[in-house]
């Protein structure tokens, strides 16, 4: 593994001075059961930022990014999407909980790549890209298949149009999945874990495509990932999760070269980096 | 002479001249269990407690009684508060309502055979709720469950000679009252019986190659 | 106004002909039960002959309805000069149609047990009877057992059909109630649907018992 502290910076400029937070987490809790896995989070977001979410498993990194999507509902506390509520409603100055269709309106700035990718089996690759655009966009299929076209051959796989997700690889799969969450245009983009489910031969060529897109700087981007010199190359800032909480946050180089805290030092040293940012 | 194959051919006309009201009966029974089905596999999985546990008791009563008893309820009782069919149509309700709450269960093993993943996935594309059942869930729950609702049909195709017990005339009703004319039972129940064979062993031949076909790996 | 008289009046009417409904489960079960293994096993044979025979016969008794073999049964074997009492037909005409369709579970069960324990059976210098009693049956046996618990159900819903064989048992006695007080039709039917309701509740959930106690332990 290359030394973590030379790989280069495609970015540098920072993109949040003046501006506000595209999203933000305030005060979140989310328990199942009597099992606490987010214990009053605070974070922000700001357009165009890239934030990678490091952290042992069961630390509640995926939980986060799973109620910003909306496919798990806070037990307490405020997300805010580009100024708006997400889960509350604003009535009368009160606030309620968010119906179906306030969700719909929000949800439209998020997007999300999975870790086991969710293509949808009973559709072709172009199906599964064009069906979105056209059915929650109205766009129209000429369009849809146009932008579906560019945006296969963005991640290397407008070969594959005509088949089915079954017959391709695990990395091909996932190259599709961040297709399919591209063509939406959300303002943030979710990666789970995007790499866990691969066969390890795969796995560049996934973190190739995530690179690639990261250079324009249209979409906010925040990666849940085990990756470190991956984080390290394309964060702009790292943030360490443990116990349900945000532990230690900073610039790439700051984080993994000088861990404030013992836990993110062991967390790291678990990784082979040493508490300069060195393999060891 | 036990087989008599000129009154075999002379009664033949006279049983196919009904084929028609056991095909009706079979097809017009399936299509309301379908329907009726998928009506009560929804509001089974309804998040409202009552709803979802008054459908189950129904469901379980319902196919565990004996559909013959409640084609006599129908036709018996429906008159009693104004309602009348004639004794097909009553016989079609009837075995559609007992048959729709097995197929209720097959499209509730089909809907919970769908991955999370793919309600996940739908809903990160911000697909609306019509639109994740319409156009993601259904597609892939309907495609496992093919065959066995194939299976279905055939069992309700040979199910169809009970519905002589509120008179219709299907073909078996139509062999005994050849039989009871003639006193010869031997030919007409036996020719009923192998129509109910060629008919339902070649569906399920038909069945089978479609589950080998769903089951390879799509296109 | 409904009295309470009228319903004992039905009650004692319909409960001494639950006493036959049950006789035909139980007893038809137990026959379909042995038959099952015969037919199962029977198409699992070494032996081309047994195979084909087995299978012609469990797709001929699956083919061609139940109602039809009753009828069958009932008019055509007279003619051949075999009679039997009503009681017997309704038995085997349920028993053989019941075990025709156990005969798949048994086969299907027994398929789905790996083929590694042939294989270790043979290892063991187990005779093949050895391998089929000791260690694929007792396997495959709790596999058959939901099955078996649906067909039960199935059985005891096919006895009301062989009221028409003028076989007394409940449904048959509704019938007859219900030609001489055309008045309480809802009321004798709807009793008549809540005793087999109460006869199949505890098999379902008889079965289910055994089905936990089979898997005890178990993976």
């Amino acid at each position: 593994m290359s030394n973590i502290q030379s790989t280069e910076r495609p970015h540098t400029e920072a993109p949040i001075e003046g501006k506000d937070p595209i999203v933000r987490f305030k005060n979140i809790s989310k328990s199942f059961g009597d099992l606490q896995v987010l214990n009053g989070v605070d974070f922000d977001l700001y357009p165009g930022e890239r934030v990678a979410i490091i952290g042992p498993s069961g630390s509640g990194k995926t939980t986060m990014a799973r109620l910003l999507m909306t496919l798990e509902e806070p037990t307490d506390g405020f997300i805010e999407v580009d100024g708006r509520q997400l889960w509350h409603k604003e009535v009368n100055g009160n606030f309620k909980k968010a119906d179906e269709k306030h969700l719909h309106e929000v949800r439209g700035d998020i997007g999300m790549v999975f870790q086991h990718f969710h293509l949808f089996p009973h559709m072709t690759v172009l199906k599964n890209l064009m069906e979105a655009p056209i059915k929650v966009k109205g766009m129209s299929k000429a369009k849809a298949r146009e932008e579906a076209l560019a945006m296969l051959e963005k991640v290397g796989m407008a070969g594959f149009a005509d088949q089915y997700p079954a017959r391709l690889s695990g990395g091909q799969q996932q190259r599709v999945a961040i297709a399919r969450a591209l063509v939406m245009h959300p303002k943030v983009m979710l990666f789970d874990e995007p790499t866990s489910a691969l066969d390890p031969e795969t796995v560049g060529e996934v973190l190739e495509v995530i690179k690639e897109i990261a250079k324009d700087r249209e979409m906010a981007m925040l990666l849940i990932t085990h990756e470190m010199s991956f984080a390290r190359d394309i964060a702009d800032r790292i943030a360490f999760f443990d116990e349900g909480k945000i532990q230690e946050e900073g610039p790439p180089s700051q984080l993994l070269n000088e861990p404030k805290t013992e836990r993110l030092g062991e967390f790291l040293h678990r990784f082979g980096i040493d508490g300069k940012g060195h393999n060891v | 002479m036990i087989w008599d194959w000129q009154y075999a051919f002379e009664i033949l006309p006279r049983l196919l001249k009904v084929a028609h009201v056991t095909i009706t009966a079979t097809l017009g029974a399936f299509v309301v269990a379908m329907i009726l089905g998928l009506v009560l596999a929804f509001a089974r999985r309804s998040t409202n407690r009552l709803l979802s546990g008054v459908t189950y008791f129904v469901v379980e009563f319902i196919r565990s009684t004996p559909p013959f008893v409640q084609l006599f309820f129908l036709f018996f009782v429906m008159p009693q508060f104004g309602i009348t069919m004639g004794a097909l149509m009553t016989g079609i309700l009837g075995l559609g309502i007992h048959y729709s709450t097995f197929l209720s269960e097959v499209y509730r093993a089909g809907i919970d055979s769908v991955d999370k993943g793919q309600w996940e996935a739908a809903t990160a594309l911000n697909f609306t709720s019509r639109q994740k059942w319409v156009h993601i869930i259904l597609p892939q729950a309907i495609r496992p469950i093919i065959p066995v609702m194939g299976n279905y049909l055939i069992t309700l195709f040979k199910e169809t000679p009970m519905l002589l017990g509120i008179t219709v005339v299907e073909m078996l009703s139509q062999a005994q009252i050849i039989g009871s004319q003639s006193f010869r039972y031997t030919e007409p129940i036996t020719m009923v019986g192998i129509f109910f064979l060629i008919l339902s062993y070649g569906a399920s031949l038909l069945v089978k190659r479609i589950e080998l076909r769903m089951d390879i790996n799509r296109r | 106004m409904i009295l309470i008289e009228v319903h004992l009046e039905i009650l004692k009417n319909l409960l001494p002909g639950a006493v036959p409904t049950i006789q035909l489960t139980i007893l038809g079960a137990m026959l379909a039960f042995v038959l099952s293994f015969m037919g199962g096993l029977g198409r699992l044979s070494r032996f081309a002959v047994v195979r084909g025979l087995a299978g012609f016969i469990v797709e001929f008794f699956r083919g061609t309805s139940l109602l039809v073999q009753l009828f069958w049964l009932f008019y055509v074997l007279p003619f051949m000069g075999i009679r039997l009492e009503s009681g017997m037909v309704g038995l085997l005409a349920l028993g053989l149609n019941y075990g025709a369709y156990g005969s798949e579970v048994v086969r299907s069960a027994v398929l789905s047990v790996p083929k590694g324990q042939h294989e270790a059976g043979i290892a063991l210098n187990m005779t093949a009877f050895q391998r089929m009693r000791y260690i694929i049956i007792p396997q495959a046996f709790r596999t058959m057992i939901p099955s078996f618990g649906n067909l039960l159900i199935e059985l005891l819903k096919g006895t009301a059909l062989v009221s028409l064989v003028t076989i007394p048992e409940m449904t048959f006695e509704a019938l007859v109630m219900r030609t001489s007080d055309a008045a309480h039709t809802l009321e004798i039917f709807t009793w008549l649907l809540l005793i087999y309701f109460a006869i199949a509740y505890p098999l379902t959930m008889l079965m289910r018992w055994v089905e936990r106690r089979y898997s005890l332990g178990r993976l």
